[in-house]
């Protein structure tokens, strides 16, 4: 059973298959435009404040977001023929994205209440934008790990 | 997690399924699985159902519309198997590299005579 001579070989042809699995793990253009159009309507949430009538819950959009996002991303396993297991902030490489998206979804909320509150409309647009566009390379950002992972193997070597 | 070889995964196209599994998905497709692999149909629906009679991997069948679609997945014990092989692989791939390291730095003495001819004399006391 042992090929000293060969089984390294095998090795090197599992990494070259392996790249070629990671590479299977692209964005579709209409997952990139469905996660732009739910950042936006997340964070057009705090203008709902101001014009929308008083005691307009915010919660519901949070809930539509979060089965959009799901069905995005049962649409995603189909697209790519990989089904990713749920991470979360225990995850270690995923980690500092997902950090980093929990803050900018945190600071760009809180700056667009306080700028709204002031009346300053144009830089809460601004502050939205900004959120949506860091938002999409934090995505990116996200997906290159997952490419990482499939290409190093995960847990095993 | 010991190195340890499973004869089970040894084959070639049964390493590539395993290792392929074991990459941190969870689930992968037939199609996913079979154009990464490098392998035919047949062969995959055939070397799985060995690994699936072994316990190593999970198979799930559904249907998108009227298209069949099968999911594969690692078992828990499949992975602590494909896990220790790539231990014992990776040692081994070491093994190999090591020993050409040492024979390629070996190479240069043996192979320049002329030093050898200019450093052998005085060691052997001759004039």
């Amino acid at each position: 059973m042992r090929d000293v001579a060969r089984d390294p070989a095998a090795l090197e042809l599992l990494r070259v298959q392996r790249s070629r699995l990671a590479d299977r793990m692209r964005l579709p253009w209409w997952y990139l435009a469905g996660y732009a159009i739910l950042w936006a309507l997340v964070f057009a949430g705090p203008f709902s404040s101001r014009y929308l009538p008083q005691g307009v819950p915010t919660w519901p959009i949070f809930a539509a977001a979060a089965a959009v996002a799901c069905l995005m991303q049962w649409g995603l396993t189909r697209a790519t023929g990989i089904k990713l297991p749920f991470r979360n902030l225990r995850y270690r490489p995923g980690r500092p994205v997902g950090i980093a998206i929990l803050v900018v979804f945190l600071a760009a909320s809180e700056a667009e209440f306080l700028l709204i509150r002031r009346d300053l409309i144009v830089a809460a647009i601004v502050v939205a934008a900004l959120a949506v566009a860091a938002e999409m390379a934090l995505l990116q950002a996200a997906l290159r790990v997952t490419r990482r992972e499939l290409r190093g193997g995960g847990g095993a070597a | 997690m010991t190195a340890k070889p499973d004869p089970l995964i040894h084959p070639i196209t049964r390493l590539s399924i395993c290792g392929l599994l074991a990459a941190g998905a969870d689930w992968v497709e037939f199609a996913a699985l079979r154009d990464a692999a490098g392998i035919s149909d047949s062969v995959l629906s055939k070397q799985s159902r060995v690994l699936e009679d072994a316990g190593y991997v999970q198979v799930r069948k559904g249907a998108v519309g009227r298209r069949p679609r099968t999911w594969f997945r690692l078992t828990a014990e499949g992975r602590q198997a494909v896990e220790g092989h790539l231990a014992w692989l990776a040692q081994l791939e070491e093994a190999v590299s090591a020993s050409t390291r040492d024979a390629q730095q070996a190479r240069p003495l043996l192979g320049d005579r002329d030093q050898l001819r200019r450093v052998l004399p005085p060691l052997l006391g001759s004039s």
